[in-house]
């Protein structure tokens, strides 16, 4: 492994009395994909809003490269080149593609002094990201409420490939995709990773997880229930993780 | 159905309330005795521009997904303000700046700073404490009409100095400059709306605050900005008001906020936020405005306005989900 990105160290959270982390620890490298796998309840969205910065840790160290790290928010978090894409789909469908895809980060000119929307250097940028993606999508000015659920992901997965950064969490990303353009999906995946970005890609299809990442980490109740190489595990191992019949560690069995 | 078809459903459907003014007006010049002259369309203009100051920082709140029902009371205040300081009978305590122009900017000043105020009230409480802007300015709406009779005693302030008048009497092609200032706003507010990543921002935290709070976007400080524009757009249509009526009484302005309402409803902002227009906003105001000259012209008694106004607004509402099913079929 080349040296960590992200390091996780410990990482707790509480909610009043309950314990939805209860010391997590592992961390991921420069152009690595670690799926995070896990049943429902286990942690894991916890664990990508303390990453991304919707959530505060109640406890625990992160560092980012080799530095403490701390998103407040998820604009700290973006700052430092981590992006997230949401399970429930982050868009707001009463804009246009183009106005989605720059949402916060427009490209503006100065007009006497005051920012102005570039509208045409946006939809140049948003046609070239999407051609060059393989996405169709008839109107790039029409309102994200007019387009299918697969294109709103596609939408949402081409802003991260575009928007780059150095670490990038996928949360659920490919649930409303068909066969082929889940496929293209994990390609992306498998691009991005190869440009050296950190990718960890949450998922519940173990297919998509064995398809696409280098490690598996299983989060149980709270915990790290494993932590293996993809290539020294097989599915059935992993499920006996999430479910908890293998004792952890021992990923490298069956 | 063919591009160039599409392309003008769309262009209709996204301008319908101007398409409805116009159809308003030729209706109204055909068949309203003495309606088809120059000096009345100055007169719809001319009585439009306090409500479609107003109108402005309504319609601004509530793209962005809240409410603003303070405006109204605000903008009394504002003028209460403006009257109290440079009126020279009543309660007005006459102050007399010299050179005497500079009690324009003076007065403009107090009446927005004592808006933007109150926007900032409204948006910190709304904002931090997360409380629910409807409630936030209802409160808002009522104890700041409080405080424009409390101050004022209940009487009023009258002879408003000349130097401020003037913009009420002074002329620029036919139309005075108050009425200049109103249509200088909506070129401005709509600019800023439709062309600034600011006003970008505004329309997508109507549409998704989640999405735009992950995307980066700083969403509580563009929602206290807006409630702060609300409250600041609303003490300019004050300062307004003071001018139209040379002074201010303690219920200057009631009645407002519903025509408000009225027109950036059918001006086709939707309450749900994240969709509308400024634009729009300022043909929803002009209809109201042609409407209530048509019933003056017509010898109907003025009580007859305030049906008619319901009768819009519903029909406002109608339009905008026939709007939605075409749209629907469109994409």
């Amino acid at each position: 492994m080349t040296e960590a990105l992200l390091d996780l160290q410990d990482i707790r959270k509480n909610y009043g009395a309950i314990e939805a982390l209860k010391g997590v620890t592992f961390s991921i490298g420069m152009g690595e994909v670690v799926a995070l796998l896990g049943d429902n309840g286990a942690g894991k969205s916890t664990l990508v809003k303390i990453i991304s910065g919707g959530l505060e840790p109640t406890s625990g160290r992160i560092l980012f490269e080799g530095k403490p790290f701390l998103a407040r928010s998820p604009a700290e978090a973006k700052a430092a080149g981590i992006e997230t894409v949401y399970q429930d789909l982050s868009l707001c469908t009463n804009v246009d593609v183009v106005a989605n895809f720059f949402m916060g980060r427009e490209i503006t000119r100065k007009v006497l002094g005051i920012p102005v929307l570039d509208e045409r250097a946006m939809e140049r940028e948003v046609a070239k990201a999407l051609a060059d993606a393989g996405t169709r999508i008839p109107s790039l000015r029409a309102n994200v409420e007019h387009l299918s659920g697969g294109q709103r992901q596609a939408i949402e997965l081409n802003r991260f490939v575009h928007w780059g950064g150095k670490l990038v969490l996928l949360d659920e990303p490919f649930a409303a995709l068909g066969v082929e353009q889940t496929r293209r999906g994990l390609d992306m995946i498998r691009q991005v990773a190869a440009q050296g970005i950190g990718v960890i890609i949450i998922t519940h299809i173990m297919q998509q997880a064995f398809q696409v990442a280098d490690r598996i980490v299983v989060i149980r109740q709270g915990v790290v229930a494993g932590d293996v190489p993809t290539s020294k595990t097989s599915p059935d191992a992993v499920i006996g993780m999430i479910t908890g019949e293998t004792l952890a560690g021992t990923g490298s069995a069956g | 159905m063919n591009p160039r078809t599409r392309r003008i459903l769309e262009l209709v459907l996204d301008n319908l309330v101007w398409f409805m003014l116009l159809f308003v007006l030729i209706i109204f010049s055909l068949f309203v005795p003495n309606y088809f002259q120059l000096g009345i369309f100055a007169n719809i203009i001319e009585a439009s521009s306090v409500l479609g100051v107003m109108s402005i920082g309504l319609a601004l709140v509530i793209i962005t997904g809240h409410m603003d029902l303070s405006v109204e009371s605000v903008a009394a205040l504002s003028a209460m303000t403006v009257g109290i300081l440079f009126c020279s009978a009543g309660i007005g305590l006459g102050i007399v700046l010299s050179p005497e122009w500079l009690m324009v900017p003076v007065s403009l000043l107090a009446a927005i700073a004592v808006g933007g105020l109150v926007g900032t009230i409204n948006g910190v409480l709304v904002v931090k404490l997360n409380m629910s802007a409807f409630i936030i300015t209802l409160a808002s709406y009522i104890w700041v009409r409080g405080l424009v009779l409390a101050v004022s005693g209940g009487r009023s302030a009258q002879d408003l100095a000349p130097a401020i008048r003037w913009f009420g009497i002074q002329r620029f092609l036919g139309l005075p400059l108050t009425a200049w200032i109103a249509i200088t706003c909506f070129v401005v507010f709509s600019f800023i709306l439709a062309k600034t990543p600011f006003g970008r921002h505004l329309v997508m935290i109507g549409g998704n605050q989640t999405a735009t709070f992950r995307a980066g976007i700083r969403v509580n400080r563009n929602l206290i900005l807006a409630f702060v524009m609300a409250g600041a757009i609303a003490g300019l249509a004050g300062w307004l008001l003071a001018i139209r009526t040379s002074g201010a009484t303690a219920n200057l302005g009631v009645g407002l906020l519903f025509n408000a309402f009225a027109a950036v409803v059918i001006g086709g902002v939707s309450l749900k936020g994240g969709v509308g227009s400024l634009p729009g906003v300022y043909a929803g105001v002009l209809l109201l405005s042609s409407i209530n000259t048509a019933i003056n012209l017509m010898g109907l008694p003025p009580t007859f306005t305030q049906v008619i106004h319901g009768l819009l607004v519903l029909a406002a509402v109608l339009l905008d989900t026939l709007k939605q099913a075409i749209r629907q079929k469109l994409a």
